[in-house]
């Protein structure tokens, strides 16, 4: 807790140079600020502890091909959920979609770009069918993207079992293709990297800049008043699902381009990391707040957790109950920011 | 026709039909074998794993809040039988007593937090279910140096808890689930506290304004849920003999999809537990009763999936039905 205050004040004194006096109390109301005191206390504990390795090439690559591979994901999962929806279905996309890549490049010897097209479009497909299912009918998001991922989990199994026999498919990939979604760069740094920081360009483009990011907040803050301001609720919603399944499936893409295998199995774990990063870089888990630089801290904090322990001397297994903790604490202090961000109307507020 | 209206309108209606469902579906396209699926103990004992938690954990979703730390409560409840009792050679009752009081402990843990804060509870047990795997990884290795500890329980417990039974692999634990549903069932549809629970669920506020304590209610529920979860995992180590800190990440989705399926809805208020018995049922028939068809078991989560979303139709419109009854003329299916 003196830590954190520690950083509090630390922060201000940045802040506060480049924007007028007072910034302190509109900073603290921003929906980051949690996120970015949680990102620079976890980051200093394990650079203290991590030392020169976990500061060095092998430890910044370590976290940044994970944080890659779940960013990509949990920047759409984020806008959904700003927009009052869950999407459960991305552990299941994930597979599918390199399934698909490996056997049509591999098995059938068709182009790589083919194939990855094909490896998309599946996930942009099943995104479809969610936010179809979800805009159609009544059933929460949360049920609908279960259903789905139970089905595409079969389906992909039953393929793969009935096409090419076995649960898992090799493939030895283009050079250009491997170079543009696979390679290691200095043998460390996966070129997924920068893919995911294209992603969270234009991400916030469309969440910050573009007037599609207000009609996402408005579904998620008020579905009904934002139907009746003329905001095409069901097209973003639809839009969202399609784009998280996209995301999802690219990174299915990344991963056969990279490991040069695809399996059925895997892909689990993204579900709850994904909406660990989401959650943990601020954003409302009902609705209608929340910020893409958020979620990039969210990401990056979790990445760091979850690699970082690997380079200090206690047990790995604690980073489980480090990334539950800064979870219960970014949750909390959103609440916290979150009431002094709604009542700061005219009090004067503190830092 | 009177009689199939109020029937369909009870929320247990989508739970039985999916179930005729899938074994219709069995005889027509899996040419399934009757009599070996009725004597077989896999998916009954399988029922009844993911049964005891989802009866909790349906009850907790018709107050309106859901419990996902059950994923890590089933593996922390065998763990700690298994290091209190194999480990440490403590007599098997501690070991018992252990891995209820890490349910309760977490229960309290989860319900408060949801009482107090205004956090989601998906939010609140998502940390504590990360949270608790890495205390069940990190405790298991600090103590025992290994993921996985062997456990030898003496005769009584094996009996009430783990023995096979019926001669075959029939394991106590369905006793235990028939017993749970029915005090369940007591409990929710007979007596005043199941009111209090709809009501929380259909209204909060009102139901706080009514005088029912909602807050000890909701911290009682995430005790339930929480527990009967460790106590799974006791059972099965008692039965199995060790503990692994893996597994139970499955669970999570399984017991949910049981529960949603048995006519519960998601935003609480409405569900039974007949519903959500039937429903865990049909999950285990589905998930495992498959190895009794000619249908290639791979299918098995194509069929789940569309199951549930069959059924989750089906429930919406049985609810409509039954909201929108009035005693002159039942709705026609």
């Amino acid at each position: 807790m003196p830590k954190n205050t520690g950083n509090v004040q630390t922060m201000s004194t940045h802040s506060s140079s480049e924007t007028k006096r007072g910034s302190l109390a509109a900073l603290a109301r921003r929906p980051e600020t949690g996120s970015l005191i949680g990102f620079i206390v976890v980051f200093t504990f394990f650079s203290i502890l991590g030392g020169s390795v976990f500061m060095g090439p092998a430890g910044w690559s370590s976290w940044l091909n994970i944080a890659a591979e779940v960013g990509i994901i949990a920047l759409p999962v984020g806008l959904l959920m700003i927009a009052g929806e869950f999407d459960i279905s991305v552990g299941s996309i994930v597979p599918a979609a390199s399934m698909t890549t490996a056997m049509m490049a591999g098995n059938y010897d068709l182009p790589a770009l083919v194939a990855i097209c094909g490896g998309l479009g599946v996930g942009v497909l099943i995104g479809f069918v969610n936010g179809f299912l979800v805009t159609r009918t009544s059933i929460p998001s949360l049920i609908v993207t279960i259903g789905v991922m139970f089905a595409v989990m079969g389906l992909t199994l039953g393929l793969a079992v009935l096409i090419k026999g076995s649960t898992s498919v090799s493939y030895v990939p283009a050079p250009l293709a491997k170079a543009m979604l696979g390679q290691f760069i200095n043998y460390m740094f996966n070129v997924s990297i920068f893919w995911w920081l294209g992603f969270v360009l234009i991400f916030f483009y469309i969440l910050h800049i573009s007037p599609i990011g207000n009609w996402i907040f408005a579904t998620g803050g008020d579905r009904q008043s934002a139907r009746n301001a003329g905001i095409p609720i069901n097209k973003v919603t639809i839009g969202l699902f399609m784009a998280s399944g996209f995301c999802a499936a690219f990174v299915g893409v990344v991963q056969v381009m990279t490991y040069q295998q695809a399996q059925v199995a895997g892909g689990q774990a993204f579900i709850f990391n994904s909406i660990m990063c989401v959650v943990i870089g601020g954003v409302l888990l009902t609705g209608g707040a929340g910020s893409i630089v958020g979620i990039l801290l969210g990401t990056m904090t979790f990445s760091v957790v979850n690699q970082g322990v690997f380079f200090v001397s206690f047990d790995p297994n604690i980073g489980s109950i480090i990334v539950g903790i800064l979870l219960l604490a970014a949750v909390l202090s959103n609440d916290t920011f979150r009431t002094l961000a709604f009542s700061a109307a005219t009090k004067k507020s503190r830092g | 026709m009177d009689l199939v209206s109020n029937l369909l309108r009870r929320p247990a209606a989508a739970s039985v039909l999916s179930l005729i469902g899938v074994l219709v579906f069995y005889v027509v396209f899996g040419g399934v074998d009757f009599g070996k699926l009725m004597n077989a103990a896999s998916w009954v004992n399988y029922a009844a794993r993911i049964g005891i938690v989802a009866l909790p954990i349906g009850l907790l979703m018709i107050s309106g809040e859901i419990d996902i730390s059950i994923g890590a409560m089933i593996p922390a409840g065998a763990m700690t039988t298994a290091i209190i009792s194999g480990y440490f050679e403590l007599p098997i009752i501690f070991g018992i007593l252990g891995a209820l009081l890490i349910g309760v402990l977490v229960g309290t843990i989860n319900g408060l937090l949801a009482v107090r804060t205004k956090v989601p509870t998906l939010i609140i047990t998502l940390a504590t279910l990360v949270g608790m795997q890495g205390v069940v990884l990190a405790g298991s290795k600090l103590f025992t140096g290994s993921a996985s500890v062997p456990l030898t329980a003496p005769e009584w417990a094996k009996t009430i808890f783990g023995q096979l039974m019926f001669g075959g692999s029939h394991q106590v634990v369905i006793v235990w689930w028939v017993i749970l549903a029915v005090i369940f069932w007591f409990v929710l549809h007979q007596t005043k506290y199941g009111n209090w629970i709809y009501a929380i669920g259909g209204d909060r506020e009102s139901a706080r304004n009514a005088g029912i304590p909602v807050n000890s209610m909701t911290i009682l529920l995430f005790i339930l849920t929480a527990t009967s979860a460790s106590f799974v995992g006791m059972c099965h180590a008692i039965l199995f003999n060790s503990a692994q800190v893996s597994g139970g990440m499955n669970d999570i989705f399984n017991i949910i999809v049981s529960v949603v399926v048995g006519g519960v809805l998601l935003t609480g208020g409405f569900g039974s537990i007949l519903g959500v018995f039937v429903g865990a049922l049909t999950f285990a028939v589905v998930n495992k009763g498959i190895d009794f068809t000619a249908i290639d078991r791979n299918w098995s989560n194509l069929i789940i999936g569309v199951m549930l979303v069959a059924a989750m139709l089906l429930n919406n419109t049985f609810r409509e039905m039954a909201l929108r009854y009035t005693p002159k003329k039942g709705g026609k299916s």
